[in-house]
């Protein structure tokens, strides 16, 4: 899945100001890329990652995922874009409170109407890999928040979706947790070609990417390829 | 998934649900109870006024209910056409009983005074069966074959006269057809009480025979009297009545006693309005709940959004949350309201300890215990009325539902 901004502002009014929280970004990501994006805080990597989504609309500028312009359509079919095409990590782990862990990675297989089995066994997979084997059946109150980041980034690709959008994925993740979630992304994005696009202040993290794209007030500052870095 | 999403959403918050769902309850319940009771006193208000002198349905010449005039009688041939319409309609309607009544206005006289009097001839046996007169006795003994100047006065004309039992009086009336004044001598062998005052000031009741000779009526009557088991089935007899005896005036209970009809009318008005008040309440606190379970998960709807629930999908999911608030309540209420009823159908609910003496209101003696009487129609109509509310009242919260996807909440810009 390719995914294009073109000429992507956004401003927000906070107060009497305007705050630009992106900038006639222009960007453009191939199917089966690999790709962080990265900058300080405030730098507008959350309001990218939501515009490229289809969960903010831009003040200016175009959205397209694939052949299709996001800015001009309807919540629903948004909706359905996002349950079919897209996968989510939020900065928050951002989890349905009164489902478990299991039911919780399920959600998007379940909407998508995925066979009971199918969507069982998947999801007992995803959730063995992400280290939470055992603990399917606790709620999001009952997981530390690292858990509850691998449940949310389980949920996240669990439905193979073919672009996702994570926020800070390995945010609150020991070390040997986020190189085991890196490593079920790069398989994903190996295996499935899925295009990945995460925003990350981890150095560590960034180092697994193939492009990196650095925000600075909400402007493309750079954008190049990772030296060294493994490209199929 | 949805359904699963809902159902805990309820209990995310067990107080607050367990709240709501026994408030909507304790509104259903008194809805039913306040139904019941209001159904059951109007009930035996019917019944008391039918069983103390007009019956379920009453045929009588043509113009006769307006008037009462004692030359409007219902001739032999048109009693006989009459009666036997009503053994026809045994097979359709469960008849109890149908009796022949005159009647006449007329002046009671004793050696202490005059007053007026209202005079009803009866077929005693049959009264005794169907109706509450005998029931009412105080004194003496009830009209019985022999004797044909025997009279029961109500309580109020006998103390107006200063008569006890055995002695005689004189009533005066116009015969019908002619403008003869008539006069006979009769002797007090009961006292009754309806509860009445105003009734029980004029009552005179004799033999059916002994009034159609002393009113010059011969084997004509004023009306025939029908008693059916059930009362709510007056109207549709009636109305096979008014079709099939056309030259006759049929009357149901509601029609030959406008006053009643109109009292439980306006009754039922009253009802209705403190109804609402218990509807009021019930909106108020589903909408209360609904809105800010939907407002205090703002960010939640957001992430469901972001995951892809379709606003349709959310709306929904809402509406789910009302239906299952709305069937618990249902549920408990109906139960609570349910008992309630068959406590109060079986044990009755006494009112004389508000009141002193008798109670009457539309001309119509109140029994000093209310009974409830609650028909499935009620008790279904009520709950698919709560239910329905509860649904519309989570229209707006489910609207609200859709329409969240704030991503703001989310996470930070």
């Amino acid at each position: 899945m390719t995914l294009r901004l073109e000429a992507v502002s956004r401003l927000y009014q906070q107060g009497d100001q305007m705050i630009r929280a992106l900038d006639d970004v222009n960007l453009e990501l191939g199917e089966g890329e690999f790709v962080a994006l990265a900058g300080p805080s405030g730098s507008g990597k959350t309001t990218l990652l939501n515009i490229a989504g289809g969960l903010d609309r831009p003040t200016q500028g175009m959205v397209w995922v694939d052949n299709q312009e996001l800015t001009r359509m309807s919540r629903s079919r948004l909706a359905q874009l996002r349950l079919e095409e897209i996968g989510f990590v939020f900065q928050g782990h951002n989890l349905v409170p009164v489902l478990t862990a299991e039911e919780n990675t399920e959600f998007i297989l379940l909407l998508r109407g995925v066979p009971p089995g199918e969507r069982r066994a998947n999801v007992r997979a995803i959730l063995k890999e992400v280290g939470l084997e055992g603990m399917e059946n606790r709620k999001p109150a009952e997981l530390s928040g690292g858990q509850q980041q691998r449940v949310a980034v389980a949920r996240a690709i669990a439905a193979e979706p073919h672009l996702v959008l994570a926020d800070e994925p390995t945010a609150n993740l020991d070390s040997e947790t986020a190189f085991a979630l890196l490593d079920l992304m790069e398989k994903l994005n190996r295996e499935h070609r899925t295009t990945f696009l995460f925003s990350t202040h981890d150095p560590r993290v960034m180092k697994r990417a193939r492009r990196i794209i650095q925000l600075v007030d909400g402007r493309i500052e750079k954008d190049s390829p990772v030296v060294g870095a493994v490209l199929e | 998934m949805i359904l699963r999403i809902a159902w805990r959403n309820l209990w995310r918050r067990t107080r607050r649900t367990l709240l709501t769902v026994s408030t909507v309850s304790l509104g259903l319940a008194l809805l039913l109870i306040s139904l019941g009771l209001g159904d059951g006193s109007h009930r035996q208000m019917i019944d008391s006024a039918v069983r103390m002198g007009v019956g379920h349905l009453v045929i009588q010449q043509t113009g006769y209910q307006e008037g009462a005039e004692i030359d409007r009688t219902l001739a032999p041939s048109q009693v006989i056409d009459a009666e036997s319409w009503i053994e026809k309609q045994r097979s359709r309607f469960p008849i109890r009983d149908r009796l022949r009544r005159v009647f006449a206005s007329g002046l009671a006289s004793s050696a202490d005074g005059s007053t007026g009097a209202q005079i009803i001839g009866i077929q005693p046996e049959g009264e005794m069966r169907a109706s509450l007169f005998d029931e009412k006795l105080i004194q003496g003994r009830f009209l019985h074959k022999e004797g044909a100047d025997q009279v029961v006065l109500g309580e109020g004309i006998a103390r107006k006269l200063k008569l006890e039992l055995g002695e005689k009086m004189v009533l005066m009336a116009q015969a019908a057809y002619t403008s003869e004044i008539q006069s006979k001598l009769v002797r007090v062998t009961g006292i009754i009480r309806t509860g009445l005052e105003q009734f029980d000031q004029m009552l005179v009741l004799m033999h059916l025979d002994t009034a159609q000779e002393f009113l010059g009526l011969g084997t004509s009557v004023h009306q025939v009297a029908i008693f059916l088991e059930d009362e709510l089935l007056s109207e549709p007899l009636a109305t096979v009545g008014k079709k099939e005896l056309p030259e006759l005036e049929v009357l149901h209970w509601g029609e030959a006693l406008p006053e009643l009809r109109d009292y439980i009318r306006v009754d039922d008005g009253g009802n209705y309005v403190f109804h609402v008040f218990i509807f009021l309440l019930i909106a108020f606190t589903v909408m209360n709940t609904l809105l800010m379970s939907v407002l205090e998960r703002s960010r939640e709807f957001a992430l469901l959004d972001a995951l892809g629930l379709a606003p349709g999908k959310r709306f929904a999911m809402v509406l789910v949350e009302g239906t299952l608030v709305a069937l618990l309540s249902a549920l408990a209420g109906g139960l609570l309201g349910y008992s309630g009823h068959l406590y109060l159908h079986v044990h009755g609910l006494p009112i004389d300890a508000f009141y002193s003496g008798d109670i009457s209101a539309a001309g119509v003696t109140l029994d000093p215990v209310l009974y409830s009487d609650l028909s499935f129609n009620r008790i279904a109509g009520s709950v698919s009325l709560v239910m329905i509310l509860t649904l519309l009242l989570a229209l707006l919260p489910a609207l609200r539902a859709a329409r969240a996807g704030n991503v703001h909440l989310l996470g930070n810009v």
